[in-house]
């Protein structure tokens, strides 16, 4: 029976005395993070981008020479003559030029279609089905959770993952592993007086002696005492490894790439990171759509360009492999309030190196629809997840979704 | 009965069947005596808390320009989140509040999925009015309630298509434990479910409006078996057979409510004879859930010394402690907005299960989410807002030394009993100078209201103040 996280907090084989006087990693031991890293697995980095409220596959990837879509989306449908070509039928909306380079570049994967048997319209649902990978919902960690049990557990790493976020989504729930989720380097930190800075590293240097008390026997007292000296010593060194951190891109201004840049720095900070996950919402565009989600794409293509801008000046990029998720894509039929209602499957995007450019999957099929008018889904999402577990983070891909899935082969399985 | 009521035990039953006491109050506990206090405790029905529901009143009805809505605002969860939370706080009768939490952490319903914001007050309010009532009837009650049948989609429940869900959970979440039904039960009781529905569930008012409607033309009329027992059970029935099914060890759901009970109030994994024993209370007195509690008070092994300070504070005991104790002035508003940062987005659970609690509350995020809140209340110097008033706190203390200001608040938070290296760490922080080295203290203004506000954050970051 797995370990679950009360056990691993206590960290109680018999008897130890939890010695705080010597933090668990100093600046110069950040470097050692990375030594005890898996090998092969060394220095791979997996950024999760959670598009929140069910984006529109549509009018992000656009069917433009189907005159179906023309017909579904007299008002909101994105002009056949501003796409952004990929493969003479299917274009980028015209204000994703971020994301085309990145395609033109060699370094973006579209993965169409991306579902799962009898779709759930429920924001609340499918996004629980998409975090644990279980459409049964009888799941209770998330599918990097799950991973993060075997793979990351054993390295007592506090910073091997984290989310950029208030609270820690799901797909991070683990057993054995405690992701953190902070939504500013500054939120990762004991607070102080700011009317009384001068006093600060005094009420910070006694937070750290309060939860240093030396017991014989682990209790939840000295549990407790042990994820904060975690957290004092992992805040004090990324502090120290992010305080040299310059961006080598220009972000735009918006809270994905604020987000992003986070990730940059951390990764930058060789803490032995490997999942960073941030959120993006607004994507519920249930009236008057067409402006408002240009602007989310566009904000969602620019940021993520800025991100491997970045990378790539930090000599970082070639170790990041970046995937986005959406609890559902949209009604194919715009509705009367020139937006769109609930649909089905959509697109998702994988950046990185080791992506293999091309489109994975048939383009929407708007000629097919369920009978509730949604697009019939082609590709489980199982398979999406399955093919990052396998070929980019060396996993037990079958272990962890509970089967084996097909490969869809978008990430290079021999890159190094 | 050999239980010594002194400051420390006073203190242990105020964190358990409260959020926590101030020294006043355990004053008076203590002089009480244990008797009176727990019996002043669960017959809460003869406490005055006019004071509080005249407060709220205020609070959720007066418009004071330019605000253009009450600060509580009922209409919003922002708004029944800061009622519940100031009951919490300011009720003066502890255990009615502590009771309604634990009805809310264990008929899980949420906000995300219910809609109606009116619904999910008017829940809390049944889980109050039930709070130490008879078991029989708050399931009946929450069954009926509904947020509760949105919830778990027994409002969808018809004749000829039962929905199941909630059922299960019925059984296995609220009533009897995993285990310790069929699927084939979980099917029967669905169908006695069937047609206990809401009317009136419209966006036209925002989904508040809905009411519970046993609409008898969806009822099941055949002959049902539930955990043995055949008949043509309608809902009461099924509620009656699941509430009275016993095994060879005894009544199941006795256990169950048992075994909840205790690890809420007192320790996590009772041994066999504490089930037991309350098993047969809560038989007894008719599965009252009012004897079982004030049994539990009233039981040596509660005051125990490896009873006390076991329990985890979920983010809301911890706010609602720290409130409470540092007898702020508050609107509720930042104490509210953070307690998602620190894992429990109150009225919105995950899922049907709720949060796991104990130490999964724990985490290097919401380790610093906490101290974060806490500092907030502790620096905030403005008239408005979350504050305390440090000259009250120190008002008549001797305040000499360094040890002197640690051991004048030590008490109010029931930290006297922390290790020497915790008490000289923090006199080692009231008289640091800036640079680190010693000698800073001195009673004068300036000094006592940085170090003291430092101090309490310390000690309400500490890792004894996370449990209770």
């Amino acid at each position: 029976m797995p370990i679950n996280r009360r056990e691993f907090l206590f960290r109680g084989i018999g008897v130890a005395t939890v010695s705080a006087l010597v933090p668990r990693f100093a600046v110069a031991g950040a470097r050692n993070f990375e030594e005890s890293l898996a090998p092969g697995a060394a220095s791979r980095v997996l950024v999760v981008v959670e598009l929140a409220g069910g984006n529109d596959g549509l009018n992000t990837v656009v069917p433009y020479t189907d005159p179906l879509y023309a017909t579904l989306r007299k008002t909101i449908g994105v002009p056949a003559a501003s796409v952004l070509d990929l493969n003479g039928t299917l274009g980028f909306n015209p204000v994703m030029t971020g994301l085309k380079s990145l395609w033109d570049s060699g370094r973006l994967a579209v993965i169409e279609g991306v579902s799962y048997p009898n779709p759930n319209l429920s924001h609340f649902t499918s996004r629980d089905i998409w975090h644990t990978a279980d459409p049964a919902l009888a799941q209770r960690r998330g599918w990097l959770g799950r991973w993060a049990d075997t793979a990351l557990a054993d390295l007592d790493n506090p910073l091997c993952g984290c989310a950029i976020s208030q609270s820690l989504p799901k797909t991070l729930l683990a057993d054995k592993v405690v992701f953190p989720s902070f939504t500013s380097l500054s939120a990762y930190a004991y607070a102080t007086d700011g009317s009384a800075s001068s006093d600060s590293a005094n009420q910070v240097a006694g937070f750290v002696k309060e939860n240093s008390v030396e017991h014989e026997i682990e209790t939840r007292n000295s549990a407790i005492a042990g994820v904060a000296r975690d957290a004092a010593s992992s805040s004090a060194t990324l502090k120290q490894v992010t305080s040299n951190y310059v961006p080598k891109a220009a972000y735009p201004n918006n809270s994905l790439a604020n987000a992003l840049k986070l990730c940059a720095e951390i990764i930058t900070g060789n803490l032995g990171t490997q999942i960073l996950y941030v959120t993006y919402g607004g994507f519920d565009n249930h009236a008057s759509q067409k402006t408002a989600h240009d602007n989310l794409l566009k904000a969602v293509s620019d940021s993520i360009k800025a991100f491997f801008d970045d990378l790539d000046g930090q000599g970082k990029a070639s170790g990041v492999l970046l995937m986005t998720w959406s609890e559902f894509g949209r009604r194919p039929q715009e509705n009367n309030s020139l937006g769109t209602d609930h649909g089905t499957s959509s697109v998702h995007f994988v950046a990185g190196s080791a992506a293999i450019r091309g489109i994975y999957g048939p383009a929407p099929n708007l000629a097919s629809l369920d009978r509730n008018g949604n697009l019939t889904w082609q590709t489980d999402f199982r398979s999406y997840y399955g093919t990052v577990l396998r070929d980019w983070l060396k996993a037990d891909a079958d272990a962890v979704l509970g089967k084996g899935y097909p490969n869809l082969g978008f990430v290079n399985a021999s890159y190094v | 009965m050999s239980i010594t009521w002194d400051r420390e035990a006073a203190a242990h039953l105020a964190r358990r069947a409260g959020v926590g006491a101030t020294p006043a109050e355990l004053d008076s506990w203590v002089q009480a005596g244990l008797d009176a206090t727990v019996d002043r405790l669960v017959n809460y029905g003869a406490v005055d808390n006019s004071v509080l529901e005249s407060d709220l009143q205020t609070l959720t009805t007066s418009v004071v320009p330019p605000a253009t809505a009450p600060l509580y605002d009922l209409s919003r969860i922002d708004g029944v989140r800061r009622w519940f939370l100031h009951r919490l706080v300011f009720t003066k009768r502890p255990l009615e509040e502590k009771m309604t939490y634990l009805w809310n952490l264990w008929w899980t319903s949420g906000i995300t999925k219910v809609l109606g914001v009116t619904l999910m007050l008017n829940q809390n309010k049944t889980m109050r009015q039930y709070a130490l009532g008879k078991f029989d009837d708050i399931v009946v009650a929450i069954s009926q309630d509904p947020a509760m049948l949105i919830w778990l989609d027994n409002a969808l429940s018809k004749a000829g298509r039962p929905n199941e869900n909630y059922a299960r959970e019925l059984m296995e979440l609220f009533t009897l434990g995993v285990d310790n039904y069929s699927q084939a039960d979980v099917t029967e009781v669905a169908r006695a479910l069937c047609g206990w529905t809401v009317q009136g569930y419209t966006s036209a008012d925002n989904y508040n409006g809905a009411k519970f409607f046993d609409n008898t033309a969806q009822h099941d009329n055949g002959t049902k078996t539930i955990l043995g027992q055949t008949g043509n059970w309608n809902g009461r029935d099924a509620i009656r057979i699941i509430l009275e099914y016993s095994d060879n060890r005894g009544s199941v759901s006795g256990r169950f409510v048992a075994n909840k009970l205790w690890t809420f109030f007192a320790y996590h994994d009772p041994p066999d004879w504490i089930v037991d024993e309350l098993a047969g209370v809560y038989v007894s007195s008719g599965r009252s859930i009012q004897a079982v509690v004030e049994h539990i008070f009233r039981m040596e092994e509660f005051y125990a010394a490896h009873a006390r300070k076991v329990l985890v504070r979920s983010p809301v005991e911890y706010v609602a402690a720290s409130l409470r104790q540092l007898e702020a002035k508050t609107d509720m508003s930042v104490p509210v907005a953070d307690l998602i940062s620190m894992g429990q987005a109150f009225f919105d659970p995950a899922d049907a299960k709720g949060p796991e609690g104990d130490l999964e509350w724990i985490n290097t995020g919401t380790v610093f989410a906490r101290a974060s809140t806490t500092n907030k209340f502790l620096t905030n110097r403005g008239s408005a807002g979350t504050r305390i008033d440090v000259n009250q706190l120190v008002s008549g203390k001797t305040l000499a030394t360094a040890a002197d200001v640690v051991n004048a608040f030590a008490d109010r938070f029931g930290l006297s009993d922390i290790p020497p290296e915790t008490r000289a760490a923090w006199a080692k922080y009231v008289d640091s100078n800036p640079d680190g080295s010693a000698g800073y203290w001195r009673n004068e203004p300036t000094r006592l209201d940085v170090k003291v506000r430092g101090l309490l954050h310390l000690m309400l970051t500490s890792p004894d103040y996370h449990l209770c």
